[in-house]
């Protein structure tokens, strides 16, 4: 184990995280685009936000508002957290048991904020999910929700800022697959979420 | 091909110094060179000849290498693939890594110094440290970027009468190359030894900048003491992905008194929510024995000391802070833990001690108290990490909130 450890530390030195996003619900869910980069097995899967910045990993913070037990012999969860924009899909099976027991031991309404990784699917009906596969999940307070809408909001604008310049590799691949994507809306998302922090 | 003419060539030279050889044997010799190794002619007949000068004891014969192999030569100026030959003082001899190596070590003259190693097959004279030796038609070579002297069967090693005193000129750390550098500089911090055979490792500072060091295990080899001040002397500076580090076994090391600055500014604020926390966070025991401070494993086990039942208990965070554009490792020690926490170290024994989880009990509560919280970190970056020296939770402010709604709404 202590070896273990240590092997770990040792590579974290030249490891590059991919860093968490910080996005709103009401973003997450118009993603329509997921890809990946480089050939390897293990390369990592991006979704593409529609607001033009690539998301292997994302933070998001809210209520929890309903969990449910899935599975016979493959026991997993699944539940929704909810911002001010809307609802996240989040899911945690055994192949993250350190998750999947955290978010066993919480019990809805209750703020949390989640670590994960986003994937995109399509539903036999064509419709698109966005769920999130649950990396950790912990009990937070209002003030860090606050804290976590501020910071969302001002992401939101910052990537909005800069798909108006349009230059980014991410903006151009954006503007590709999200042809009628409105920043106004995405303005006015971020707004409406700053106006129910309270004053 | 036909060897009986070069043969003759060699035969003749040993003739005049008195010594008689065998023909037919140095044929032999030159066939097998050229036709088995692939080795030039030329090259062959240099070589059978010093082979043979050696086995006469006649370095004079030894026909050199390439141009330039008489000539003397200052060490800072030689460069990989010249023949050369020095003088200089042998400042640190170090453990042969394999039986086909004599000796190795570090020769130094006025202009710099350099690594050194004498094949086993080159019967070259054992070289004493601290004494001056003329080196004639050696090989520069590269290994990882790093010069290196090789002392090979053409080469003629003789000990000379000097006892000079040879002062090596401390550089700045930012000057620092690859091969062998001398420097004076602070300890700043000590990290945690990742390999058995590490007796420390940490980082040096001087007014230009930082250098990771390394100490490996040997007889004699002695820890240094963080925030004192050391002149090193002939440190091995090894690159590994680009990056600079100084190995401190060949090296002579004296504490120096006094104080020298290092450099300032290198205070990084990051402000993001906490990720991650690794395992190996929480209360952790480490080793008793003087200057070792390792983590041990759940058994008590230090890497280097074995188990340690009397060991210490402390306090750390391991984990990633995260801004949304890039994650950070960050490391907080026992104090930036006990007041972002609220736990001491006491209360923390007490919880281990008390509880059917033990010390993965401190771990799940500190987890859960700073997991998805927003920190602003201040401390020092060193190889991703960023070592805090102070942090607190993010607070929440009204005016950023006000612009915030401003920039929302201000545009159409």
């Amino acid at each position: 184990m202590s070896n273990g450890t240590r092997d770990m530390d040792r590579r974290e030195g030249g490891f590059e995280r991919e860093p968490a996003r910080r996005v709103f619900a009401a973003e997450l869910r118009e993603c329509r685009y997921q890809f990946k980069e480089g050939d390897d097995e293990k390369s990592p899967t991006f979704v593409l936000l529609p607001t033009g910045e690539r998301s292997n990993r994302i933070f998001l913070v809210g209520t929890l508002t309903e969990k449910q037990r899935q599975g016979e012999q493959n026991i997993f969860y699944r539940g929704r957290v909810v911002d001010p924009t809307g609802t996240f899909y989040i899911m945690a099976g055994s192949y993250q048991p350190e998750a999947m027991q955290q978010l066993a031991k919480i019990e809805p309404p209750v703020f949390v904020a989640v670590i994960g990784k986003p994937n995109l699917y399509q539903k036999p009906d064509g419709a698109y999910t966005v769920s999130v596969r649950v990396e950790s999940i912990t009990v937070i307070d209002r003030e860090t929700r606050d804290l976590w809408i501020l910071d969302t909001a001002a992401q939101t604008l910052d990537r909005i800022d800069a798909f108006a310049m349009g230059t980014a590799p991410d903006v151009v691949k954006a503007r590709e697959q999200y042809p009628t994507m409105d920043p106004a809306v995405f303005r006015k998302m971020a707004y409406d979420a700053l106006a129910q922090v309270r004053m | 091909m036909d060897y009986s003419e070069t043969a003759d060539r060699i035969s003749r030279k040993f003739s005049q110094k008195g010594e008689s050889v065998d023909r037919q044997k140095i044929a032999g010799k030159l066939r097998r060179l050229v036709d088995e190794f692939g080795v030039p002619p030329s090259e062959a007949e240099r070589s059978v000849t010093n082979e043979l000068a050696k086995e006469f004891n006649l370095p004079s014969m030894g026909t050199g290498g390439g141009s330039g192999a008489k000539e003397q030569r200052k060490i800072a100026g030689v460069a990989p693939g010249e023949w050369v030959s020095v003088e200089g003082k042998v400042v640190a001899l170090s453990a042969p890594a394999s039986p086909a190596i004599a000796q190795s070590g570090v020769l130094a003259d006025d202009s710099g110094a350099i690594r050194f190693v004498v094949w086993t097959k080159s019967n070259a004279p054992k070289m004493e440290s601290g004494s001056w030796y003329r080196i004639e038609s050696a090989v520069v070579d590269e290994y990882k970027g790093v010069p290196s002297l090789k002392v090979h069967s053409g080469t003629t090693v003789k000990e000379l009468e000097t006892t000079e005193p040879l002062i090596p000129v401390p550089v700045p750390i930012r000057d620092l190359r690859p091969g062998i550098g001398s420097v004076r500089a602070k300890v700043i911090q000590e990290w945690d030894t990742t390999h058995d055979h590490m007796l420390q490792s940490g980082l040096l500072g001087d007014e230009t900048g930082t250098i990771k060091f390394v100490i490996w295990k040997e007889p004699g080899k002695e820890m240094l003491t963080t925030g004192a001040v050391y002149s090193i002397f002939y440190a091995q500076v090894d690159e590994f992905n680009g990056r600079l580090s100084l190995n401190l076994n060949s090296a002579t090391v004296m504490q120096e008194e006094g104080d020298i600055g290092t450099m300032s500014g290198g205070e990084t604020t990051i402000r993001g929510a906490v990720v991650h926390i690794a395992p190996g966070s929480g209360i952790i025991k480490r080793c008793p024995v003087p200057g070792c401070n390792r983590a041990l494993s759940r058994q008590n086990y230090c890497p280097i000391h074995e188990i340690q039942p009397n060991f210490v208990y402390d306090l750390r965070i391991k984990g990633w802070l995260d801004n949304g554009e890039k994650a950070f490792n960050i490391l907080l020690r026992r104090d930036v833990v006990e007041s972002l926490t609220g736990i001491t170290l006491d209360a923390a024994k007490e919880i281990a001690e008390n509880n059917p989880l033990g010390m993965d009990e401190v771990f799940l509560r500190m987890r859960e108290m700073v997991l998805g919280r927003y920190l602003v970190c201040r401390g020092r970056e060193i190889d991703n990490r960023l070592l805090v020296n102070t942090c607190e939770r993010l607070a929440f402010s009204s005016g950023e909130h006000a612009a915030l709604l401003n920039r929302a709404g201000g545009a159409p």
